[in-house]
């Protein structure tokens, strides 16, 4: 960082040296202060910093020839500077201010700097869910909301500005986490406890992490191998008998260079829920093991990162007594094994005269096998993935402009078999990208993307991004951006929950990359340091899409977009706090997503997407007791009427312009907890839907699951009612 | 709706009723091996969630640390026993040399005298 305002400093010397005031910056004992902010009074935006002696060189300006200088911890000082001569100013400590400052942080912030809508979940803010892994991460997040796909699987999928969570890249670390058929089940496979802190990017992303960033971008930072944190032991029990261990160990060794940590995770549930009598369970039987191991070194001139990981998952759901389709061959079941093996390497050289430049190398291979069975119907998925992304980070003249260049690689083989449908793919996508950032100090930082993939199956993708980050007034930031992105669908990965049904699938043809532009921006207003508003509108359109049809009964179409798809999505969101220990977020969200569909019947009907609530209300309320002995922390969302299937009479040939809509009714969803905190233990209670509202018949046509109406993914709100859990986590640092 | 309104007035009770919790306290000043903003931040965090302590505030001019306590649940003599056990001294008793030693390097007792 010293190094960087160095170079600031060395351009701000060089670019104009006979115009320029120079000068000294000391405390009492006439030690330089590194870091001080010194520009000319009421011009903020000819700021510069001094460097690791002290020293400073500004600029000129017009009419006015007061500097002045300012440094945490110690007293803002100005002073006239007319003549053409070295100042000196020798700051006066503020001791007094020091000594009451208690560092207080909201659990979730927005990331100031960035030119893309950054929104940064910490870990603080994690706890607030504590089950148990990232699809419950965000149940305090007005942005994101989950739901399960059906009453059956127990998968549960993402929604990002009205968007399914196919369209938002996951990442880890930036290193793409959940795509292609990992999706399915890939948000219960990152445990709660692993996290560190969760980023989410709204709008287009950026160029540098790929394509498949369209419509946003979830980041999430793992438990890092050198933080204090050396062990994290977790349990978690909760009324339907679900079971979590979890236990992160993490250590430098010896000379300091080199540190692991160990990330691990077992859960099962083993109970026949079934609260609604309907002979389904209400939940599958399942069990997890997932470990992660990694390494770091981290030396002046080189950073490495390698590491492996394993996933074993076993899911059993469908009619309460099933155990396996030749054991209990009368009864419907459903079954999921799926097994990952990963391994990772990130690499980056430094370059310590030049801390502005930097080349990285992230490396990614991974082996995906699920088998799935649908009662009597089988689903194979296979998907071997290889990744690689070489980054180069560089400026140019200064670092108001810096810019990143590099070669991405990516190939895909899929192998997969529904039915007797089968799809193969062997994707080879080599691709470059350029990324230029001006940032003119922390007013405008305007970011211009370039990507081109090279696909081997479906031709070549320019997509251009652009994100824009403006300092209105002191407290009022804008933001705009704008792209396109592209990615290949993965029909019954996403439609999954839509297979334990009696639907007969239909793939109406080869279906094509799904292209779509994204626009959009947000506006932040900071009343104060802990009061803030927040507006966000996003649009998006696509050149092409895979729709998903389900309108009629008994059957699943896919096909490709022919007509317009478009999603306006809007937010507004209030933030107050910390003050006194309270916390206070309340947001609005409305969403409009509209398709056409109707290709089966040589039609175009505009329809509204389904099990989508057009509004939806969030209010987090939290309290925490001095030295947070205890927190309190209370959410209610109120999910607004969505369309959702329509009983029509069996049978392929209804015309969509016909067709009728129904509307799931409005509900209210409230979690609590209470957590009591000791210096290494803490110690959680908590209840989920705590309202107790539940689906009335989740699966249609339960009673006869062979049968032709039998359909458990027409999902719009809880399948389970409320349930309590409680656990501990004990650290030591 | 009911359950709702059920469920916020029992939390808002709970939250009342643990801060009408004032019963009688006590408050006590301990001599102590703190230095800087570091060694007051982790006295306070760690101390503050302990047993029947209500309040602490770590003096760094004087070298003390004062608790604010309930004595029917916590003794003046378990206070200094769980600060020696964070790693400082508390009048006579010497810091847990074990915890001392995991202290950040000035918070140590051999670091020069600093402010932050």
């Amino acid at each position: 960082m010293n190094r960087l305002i160095i170079a600031i400093f060395l351009f701000h010397s060089a670019a104009a040296l006979s115009q320029n005031v120079k000068g000294k910056v000391a405390d009492q004992t006439n030690s330089a202060i590194a870091g001080a902010t010194v520009s000319w009074a009421g011009k903020p935006q000819t700021a510069v910093m001094t460097d690791e002696n002290g020293m400073f060189s500004i600029a000129r300006i017009p009419a006015e020839e007061r500097l002045t200088f300012s440094f945490i911890g110690f007293k803002p000082d100005t002073l006239y500077a007319s003549g053409d001569r070295f100042y000196v100013l020798i700051m006066k400590e503020n001791t007094t201010d020091l000594q009451e400052v208690v560092v207080k942080s909201a659990g979730t912030a927005l990331d100031k700097m960035s030119p893309i809508h950054t929104q940064i979940i910490s870990s603080k803010e994690l706890l607030k869910a504590a089950c148990c892994n990232l699809s419950e991460s965000f149940e305090t997040n007005a942005s994101i909301s989950v739901g399960n796909t059906d009453a059956v699987t127990g998968s549960r999928q993402i929604q990002l500005l009205g968007m399914s969570g196919s369209y938002v890249q996951t990442t880890t670390e930036n290193i793409p986490a959940i795509r292609g058929l990992g999706q399915t089940f890939g948000m219960n496979y990152i445990p709660g406890t692993w996290i560190q802190s969760i980023d989410i990017g709204k709008g287009v992303g950026s160029v540098v992490t790929g394509a498949e960033n369209m419509v946003g971008q979830v980041n999430v930072e793992l438990k890092k191998p050198d933080l204090p944190e050396k062990l994290l032991l977790n349990m978690y029990f909760n009324t339907f008998g679900r079971a979590e261990a979890n236990l992160n160990i993490a250590r430098k060794l010896k000379n300091q260079k080199w540190s692991y940590a160990l990330l691990s995770h077992g859960s099962l549930l083993k109970s026949e829920i079934d609260q609604n009598d309907d002979g389904f369970r209400d939940l599958p039987k399942y069990q997890q093991i997932n470990l992660l191991n990694r390494w770091k070194y981290s030396g002046e001139r080189l950073m490495a990162q390698v590491g492996g990981r394993f996933l074993s998952e076993d899911r059993a759901g469908g009619q309460t007594g099933f155990k396996s389709n030749t054991s209990t061959p009368g009864l419907y079941g459903f079954q999921n094994n799926t097994k990952r093996y990963e391994l990772f390497s990130k690499t980056a050289l430094l370059f310590p005269e030049a801390p502005y430049r930097g080349l990285g190398l992230i490396l990614n291979g991974t082996l995906h096998d699920s088998e799935s069975w649908f009662g009597k119907t089988p689903y194979f998925g296979k998907q071997n993935t290889l990744y690689g992304n070489l980054i180069y980070q560089d400026i140019f003249g200064n670092t108001n402009h810096t810019y990143k260049t590099g070669l991405s690689f990516l190939n895909d083989v899929f192998d997969e078999q529904y039915g007797s449908i089968f799809l193969d793919r062997n994707e080879v996508v080599p691709g470059l990208f350029f990324e230029y950032n001006y940032k003119n100090t922390d007013k405008t930082s305007i970011l211009l993307g370039l990507r081109n993939d090279f696909h081997n199956l479906y031709g070549n993708f320019f997509l251009p991004r652009v994100h824009i980050m403006q300092k209105l007034a002191a407290n009022h930031t804008l933001r705009l951006s704008a792209g396109r992105g592209y990615r290949v669908p993965n029909p019954f990965a996403e439609g999954y929950g839509m297979l334990v049904s009696s639907r007969s699938v239909r793939i109406l043809e080869d279906l094509r990359p799904e292209v779509s532009w994204t626009f959009g921006g947000s506006y932040v207003i900071d009343f104060l340091p802990n009061l803030s508003l927040s507006g966000e509108f996003y649009h998006t359109r696509f050149e092409n899409q895979m729709i998903s049809d389900m309108e009629h009964d008994g059957y699943l179409y896919f096909y490709n977009l022919e007509g317009k798809s478009r999603t306006n999505s809007a937010l507004l969101e209030l933030t107050y706090g910390p003050v006194n220990g309270w916390e206070f977020k309340a947001g609005y969200r409305y969403v409009n997503n509209k398709q056409t569909v109707g290709k089966p019947m040589g039609e175009k009907v505009l329809m509204d997407k389904m099990f989508l609530p057009q509004d939806r209300l969030l209010l987090n309320i939290g309290y925490s007791f001095p030295y947070d002995k205890w927190k309190l922390d209370g959410t209610l969302h109120v999910n607004g009427r969505q369309r959702i299937p329509v009983s029509h009479p069996i049978g392929d040939d209804m015309s969509y312009a016909e067709m009728t809509s129904q509307y799931a009714p409005t509900y209210i969803n409230l979690n609590g907890q209470i957590s009591r905190n000791y210096p290494k233990l803490e110690v959680y209670v908590g209840g989920e839907n705590l309202t107790g509202f539940k689906m009335k018949n989740p699966v249609i046509s339960a009673s006869q699951p062979f049968g032709p109406e039998f359909d458990a993914g027409r999902i719009w709100g809880p399948v389970t009612g409320a349930t309590v859990y409680t656990g501990f986590r004990y650290k030591i640092k | 709706m009911k359950k709702v309104i059920g469920v916020l007035t029992l939390v808002l009770a709970l939250t009342l009723g643990a801060s009408a919790q004032k019963h009688k306290t006590d408050e006590v000043s301990f001599a102590s091996s703190v230095k800087c903003g570091m060694c007051k931040k982790t006295v306070e965090s760690n101390l503050g969630k302990e047993k029947g302590v209500q309040a602490v505030n770590v003096d760094l001019k004087d070298h003390t640390i004062n608790v604010v306590y309930n004595p029917k649940k916590v003794s003046k003599d378990e206070l200094k026993d769980k600060i020696s056990k964070i790693g400082y001294d508390a009048d006579e008793v010497v810091a847990d040399q074990k915890a001392h030693d995991a202290l950040p390097g000035c918070c140590q007792k051999t670091a020069k005298a600093h402010k932050d």
